[in-house]
């Protein structure tokens, strides 16, 4: 009887029940892949519009063309320093250029799509700068396409320093263009105008990234002194950014050196 | 090609799912994109909202919840998981669906961007309570944004959503809601012709 009332309820219900069933599986499993084969197939269809690689070059004008040629010229010049200083040269970064394709797919969190993937060799963590400086930091790689976190994101904490003065703090995105730098001394040495760049106690970033310019300072503000940032990359205007590997120092606190007992044993173990 | 309604139901069945998957995938497409006059402070309209809001407005309120679901799930995909967009968007379903619109105004242009306009709000505040909960769960340090944070950053998305989302309504609605009333129409007529 009860047997029966369910296949009934089961005739009634299946229109229902199993394309619900299909859809919402299908939803978790594109959610658990990281939405995947969506930016896949957005990255095709927006592909269309957007030069290679190639002809990108040409794109590039003049007077960026300079300017890295500059830099260029200072980091050897840099290098060569070093070099002198240390006796081993900083390791040389490969930088892939690669277009924005898409912002960010909701409105809280300050992201953008790059298209370029994991096939040309992006992974998690990588630092993403433009003309003007940092951008973000690569959060998730599909084939072709990957997620940037923008340093303007309200979770993106960065360390950063003063570049004159050596006072350092973290910084906290505040949406489109503008970020707070919080100091951790209680009377930093700090102007409107003066750059801002990622400071050596970032895990996330390399040290020495410029960020922006100190747009305005409040020393009064509690618990520590603020001074708003405004970001020199254009995050609402990019249209193309450059990503440079980075291998995110997660673990920054060493590990607990094992007590006298713990020693002992293990040697003794090892004697043994 | 026969016109619709000599089509075998399976047939009809089949374009039907394959215009709402398709549906679903134009709007997702749509997400990441930003159009000029498209956007009001850098904020695109909510497509996958005004999807479920064209789902749910004739359907009952457990198909807007799973409408709701899958989109939300399918949302978290393509920004962030945590917090979840399934929450907000299951609800925008079910109240679309509990409004029972039909039965108390015909007319569809005005009153489905107010209704759009009304859940992108309702949407919109669901995120920012979830991010007020882990605001005031976790450490300062730690927190995604602080309560400050969350509710000044919730008038700006609020509002410029709900502008931008139910003024591109109609663009997602009107071919939606026109194509599912032709095909309940070829439905009834062709159980009738059954009963006949």
């Amino acid at each position: 009887m009860m047997m029966y009332g369910l296949i009934r309820w089961w005739d009634r219900r299946k229109q229902f029940i199993v394309p619900s069933l299909l859809a919402v599986g299908t939803a978790v499993w594109i959610q658990q892949t990281e939405g995947t084969i969506v930016y896949e197939l957005y990255q095709r269809l927006v592909g269309w519009f957007y030069p290679d690689s190639a002809q990108h070059e040409q794109l590039v004008d003049a007077r960026v063309l300079e300017l890295q040629e500059r830099l260029v010229e200072l980091e050897s010049q840099n290098e060569a320093l070093r070099e002198l200083i240390h006796g081993s040269p900083a390791p040389e970064t490969k930088q892939i250029f690669a277009p924005i394709i898409g912002r960010g797919a909701d409105s809280w969190w300050q992201q953008v799509t790059l298209g370029r993937g994991s096939k040309e060799g992006l992974k998690e963590g990588y630092i993403v700068t433009a003309p003007g400086g940092l951008v973000g930091r690569v959060t998730s790689v599909t084939p072709h396409t990957s997620r940037v976190l923008l340093a303007s994101d309200p979770t993106s904490r960065i360390g950063v320093v003063i570049s004159r003065s050596r006072f350092v703090g973290f910084m906290r995105g505040q949406g489109s263009n503008r970020a707070v730098m919080e100091f951790f001394d209680k009377v930093p040495d700090v102007k409107v105008g003066d750059v801002v760049a990622t400071s050596s106690f970032s895990r996330l970033f390399p040290p020495g990234t410029p960020v922006g310019r100190v747009e305005s300072v409040n020393l009064n503000a509690s618990p520590a002194p603020t001074a708003i940032v405004e970001l020199s990359a254009p995050m609402n205007a990019l249209e193309w950014a450059i990503v440079s590997p980075h291998e995110p120092l997660l673990e920054v606190d060493p590990e607990p050196a094992p007590t006298e007992a713990e020693t002992e044993e293990t040697t003794l173990d090892r004697e043994l | 090609m026969p016109p619709l309604y000599r089509w075998p139901a399976w047939g009809r069945q089949l374009l039907n799912a394959t215009v709402i998957v398709g549906s679903v995938v134009l709007c997702l497409m749509a997400l990441p994109l930003r159009l000029p006059g498209m956007t009001l402070l850098g904020i695109g309209p909510n497509w996958l909202l005004v999807w479920v809001v064209a789902w749910s407005v004739k359907r009952s309120i457990w198909h807007g919840a799973i409408a709701g679901l899958t989109l939300g799930l399918l949302q978290d995909s393509m920004s962030a998981a945590a917090p979840t967009h399934a929450v907000s968007l299951v609800l925008v379903g079910v109240l679309t669906a509990r409004l029972q619109k039909q039965r108390f105004i015909q007319e569809d242009f005005i009153s489905v961007a107010l209704i759009v306009f009304g859940m992108a709000v309702v949407a919109e505040t669901i995120v920012a309570v979830q991010f007020s909960i882990h605001s005031l769960r976790t450490p300062d340090s730690e927190a995604f944004l602080s309560l400050t944070e969350v509710w000044s950053h919730h008038q700006r998305v609020a509002l410029a959503s709900a502008i931008l989302s139910s003024l591109w309504a109609p663009v997602a609605y009107f071919p939606l809601s026109h194509w599912w009333e032709r095909m309940t129409f070829l439905e009834q007529r062709q159980a009738g012709g059954e009963l006949r």
